[in-house]
C-alpha cells in the first residue's frame, strides 16, 4: 500500500480533569481522504479528544498538527474556519431557530448570503430534511436532530469532519442514509472523517483504519478484522470493567 | 404543574399591572384631585400622552441594556453613565461646534458605538461567561470613573440644551411638547432599525445566534468575541442615543446617569431579561404609569421612583420572566 497522507497528527494529547486522566498522552495519526473510527469502552476519552481536536476543551499539553499547523490551543471557531467540522455525541443545535435558520448560522461570513441559502437547500434536501426547514430545531426528533447538526456541518465544505456517536439513537433507515451520505462525502468529495462509535457494526463495515482508546491511551490501530482480534482490545473491552 | 403555576404567574402579573393603573386614580380621587370634566380629561390624555413619549426614549436605552444581557449574560451598571456621557456629548457639540443635537447623532452615534467596543474588548471579553460577580463590578467601576471623569472636566453643574420649547397644539385643549415627539420619533426609529438589523442581518442573525446559545455559535464558526463587541456598540449606541434624546428635553448633570441605569433595569425586568420587545413595551408603560402617579397624587414625583423600583421587585417576586422574557431560572 502506498503512503497515505495524513489530514490529522495527534501528538502526545493530554487532558486531566483534577485527577481523571480523561486523554493521556495520545498519539495517532488520521489518515486522509478515508473514513477512519475512533472506538473505545464509555468514559475511554474519545470525546474529551474530540473535544481537544475542535477547540472546544483547551489541552493540558501535546501537539494537533493539521496542513502543517499546530491546532491546540485555537479556539473553536477558528478551527471550524480551517475546514475541521463536527457533531456532538449529544446534539448541538438551536433548539429555538428553524431548521433553515440552523444551517445558515454555520455559513462563513465571507460566504455570499445567496450561495450560502442555496448551500443550504442542497444539504437539507441531502439529508432529506427540507420538508422541516420551517420547523423549530427544538420540535425535532433526535435521529432529526442529528441530521440538521450532520448537515450543518457540511455548510462550509469542510476538509475534515469529526462525528461523535452519528448511530447512536438514530433509527435503521435514518442512519444507513447518514452512512450513505458519509460515504459519498469520502468518496465522491475526498473528504477524511473520523468517527466515534458505539456501534462496532459501523465501525467495522465501514471505516477503513481504526484506533481504539483505553483510559485516555491508544492501546491499538490497524484495519477493523485485526482489531477485532486484538487481545488488548478484547481485555479493555471485556476484561477489566 | 409547572405550566400552572406558569399561567397563574401571569395572571398575577396581569392583575398588579392593572392594579399598577388603577392606584393613581384611586388615590387621584380620594384626595380630590381627579374631577370627571372635559379639561381632566384632555390633561389626562395629554399626560398619558407625554407618558409615551417619554417611554420611547426610555425604551430605546433600555434595550441597551437588555442586548447585553441576552448576549452574554452581563448586567452592566455603567449604561446609564453612557446615557449621561451622550447627553454631554451632544451638549459640546450644540454649544462649542453649533451642531443641531439631532444631527449630532451622525458623530454620536459611531463615537458611541466605539467606546462600547472598546469597552467590551478591554474590560468586559476576559471575563465573560466567568463568575458573574466580576464583570457586574467592573461596569460598576467602570460607571463612577465616567462620573468623576466628567465632574472633573463640567462640575457638578446642571446643564440644559434650549431645543424646540414650543408645543404641538393638537387639539385646542392637548398640547405636546415639540421636542418630545421629536424625540419619540427618533426613538422609535432607531430601536425598530435595530430590531430588523438584529432580525435580518445576517450579523444580527449571528448575535441572536450567540445569545441563545454561545457554545453552538462556536462551533458554527462565530467568533463570538466579535459578537459580543458589536453587541456592546450597538448597547452603546442606543444608550448615547438615549442621552441625546433626554438631553434635549431635561436638565442633566454627572450623576442623572444612575437613574437611567435604575429605570432601565426596572424597565427590562418587567419587559423581560433579554426580550428586545418587551424592553421596548416595558418602557411605555411604566413612562405611562409614572406620569399617571405625578399627574394624580399630591407629591408625586417623589412616589414616582418609588414606583419604579418597588414595580422591579414585585415583578421579579410575582414573575422573574417579565412580560416576555423566556422562561429558564
Ligand atoms: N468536563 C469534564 N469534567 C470532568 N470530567 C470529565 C469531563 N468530560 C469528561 N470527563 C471524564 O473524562 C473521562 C473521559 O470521558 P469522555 O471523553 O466523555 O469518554 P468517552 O467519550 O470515550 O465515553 C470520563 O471519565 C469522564 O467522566
Ligand atoms: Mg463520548
Amino acid at each position: 500500500m502506498a503512503e497515505t497522507e495524513i489530514a490529522l497528527d495527534i501528538q502526545n494529547l493530554k487532558k486531566y480533569f483534577g485527577g481523571i486522566k480523561a486523554v493521556d498522552g495520545c498519539t495517532f495519526q488520521v489518515p486522509k481522504g478515508q473514513i477512519s473510527g475512533l472506538i473505545g469502552p464509555n468514559g475511554s476519552g474519545k470525546t474529551t479528544t474530540f473535544n481537544l481536536l475542535t477547540g472546544v476543551l483547551d489541552a493540558d499539553s501535546g501537539e494537533v498538527l493539521y496542513n502543517g499547523e499546530n491546532i491546540v490551543g485555537l479556539k473553536p471557531y477558528e478551527v471550524f474556519n480551517r475546514g475541521i467540522s463536527r457533531t456532538f455525541q449529544i446534539t448541538r443545535i438551536y433548539r429555538e431557530m428553524t431548521v433553515f435558520e440552523n444551517m445558515l448560522s454555520a455559513s462563513s461570513m465571507k460566504m455570499p448570503v445567496r450561495e450560502a441559502r442555496e448551500r443550504a437547500e442542497q444539504l437539507m434536501e441531502f439529508v432529506t430534511l427540507t420538508k422541516l426547514r420551517g420547523e423549530y430545531g427544538g420540535n425535532l426528533s433526535y435521529g432529526q436532530q442529528k441530521l440538521l447538526e450532520f448537515a450543518r456541518a457540511l455548510m462550509t465544505d469542510p476538509e475534515l469532519i469529526l462525528l461523535d456517536e452519528p448511530a447512536a439513537g438514530v433509527n435503521r433507515t435514518l442512519l444507513n442514509n447518514l452512512l450513505d451520505h458519509i460515504h459519498h462525502l469520502q468518496e465522491d468529495q475526498g473528504k477524511t472523517i473520523l468517527i466515534v462509535e458505539h456501534d462496532m457494526n459501523v465501525i467495522m463495515n465501514h471505516c477503513e483504519k481504526v484506533f481504539v482508546l483505553d483510559y485516555g491511551v491508544k492501546i491499538a490501530e490497524g484495519l477493523p478484522e485485526d482489531i477485532q482480534k486484538n487481545e488488548d482490545v478484547i481485555e479493555a473491552y471485556f476484561g477489566h470493567r | 404543574m409547572q405550566e400552572r403555576a406558569e399561567i397563574r404567574s401571569k395572571y398575577w402579573l396581569a392583575l398588579f399591572l392593572v392594579a399598577a393603573y388603577t392606584v393613581p386614580f384611586a388615590v387621584g380621587i380620594y384626595t380630590e384631585n381627579v374631577f370627571f370634566d372635559l379639561q381632566w380629561l384632555a390633561d389626562l390624555t395629554t399626560v398619558i400622552l407625554n407618558g409615551i413619549m417619554q417611554g420611547g426614549v426610555y425604551a430605546m436605552f433600555a434595550v441597551g441594556l437588555t442586548l447585553i444581557f441576552g448576549v452574554m449574560r452581563i448586567i452592566n451598571v455603567a449604561h446609564g453613565e453612557l446615557v449621561m456621557l451622550g447627553a454631554y456629548l451632544t451638549w459640546m457639540f450644540f454649544f462649542y461646534v453649533g451642531i443641531d443635537p439631532l444631527l449630532a447623532l451622525f458623530i454620536t452615534l459611531p463615537i458611541a458605538f466605539c467606546i462600547g467596543l472598546l469597552i467590551q474588548k478591554l474590560l468586559l471579553n476576559a471575563v465573560v461567561g466567568g463568575p458573574e460577580l466580576t464583570p457586574l463590578l467592573i461596569t460598576f467601576g467602570l460607571g463612577l470613573t465616567i462620573i468623576h471623569i466628567v465632574e472633573a472636566i463640567f462640575t457638578t453643574d446642571y446643564r440644559t440644551i434650549p431645543y424646540a420649547p414650543d408645543a404641538l397644539q393638537l387639539t385646542e385643549t392637548i398640547a405636546v411638547s415639540k421636542s418630545k415627539i421629536i424625540s419619540f420619533v427618533m426613538a422609535a426609529f432607531i430601536s425598530l432599525s435595530v430590531f430588523f438589523f438584529l432580525k435580518v442581518h445576517r450579523i444580527g442573525k449571528a448575535i441572536r445566534a450567540t445569545a441563545q446559545n454561545a457554545d453552538v455559535a462556536m462551533v458554527c464558526g462565530i467568533n463570538i468575541f466579535h459578537i459580543y463587541m458589536i453587541t456592546s456598540g450597538l448597547a452603546a449606541a442606543l444608550a448615547v442615543a438615549g442621552g441625546a434624546l433626554v438631553s434635549i428635553q431635561f436638565g442633566f448633570n454627572p450623576e442623572t446617569g444612575v437613574l437611567y441605569t435604575l429605570q432601565a433595569f426596572a424597565i427590562i425586568v418587567l419587559g423581560g431579561r433579554g426580550h428586545y420587545i418587551g424592553a421596548l413595551i416595558g418602557g411605555v408603560m411604566l413612562a405611562v404609569i409614572e406620569s399617571l402617579i405625578s399627574f394624580m397624587i399630591p407629591n408625586g414625583t417623589a412616589m414616582v421612583e418609588i414606583a419604579s423600583y418597588g414595580m422591579m421587585v414585585f415583578v421579579l417576586l410575582i414573575r422573574p420572566r417579565g412580560l416576555m422574557g423566556p422562561k429558564e431560572n
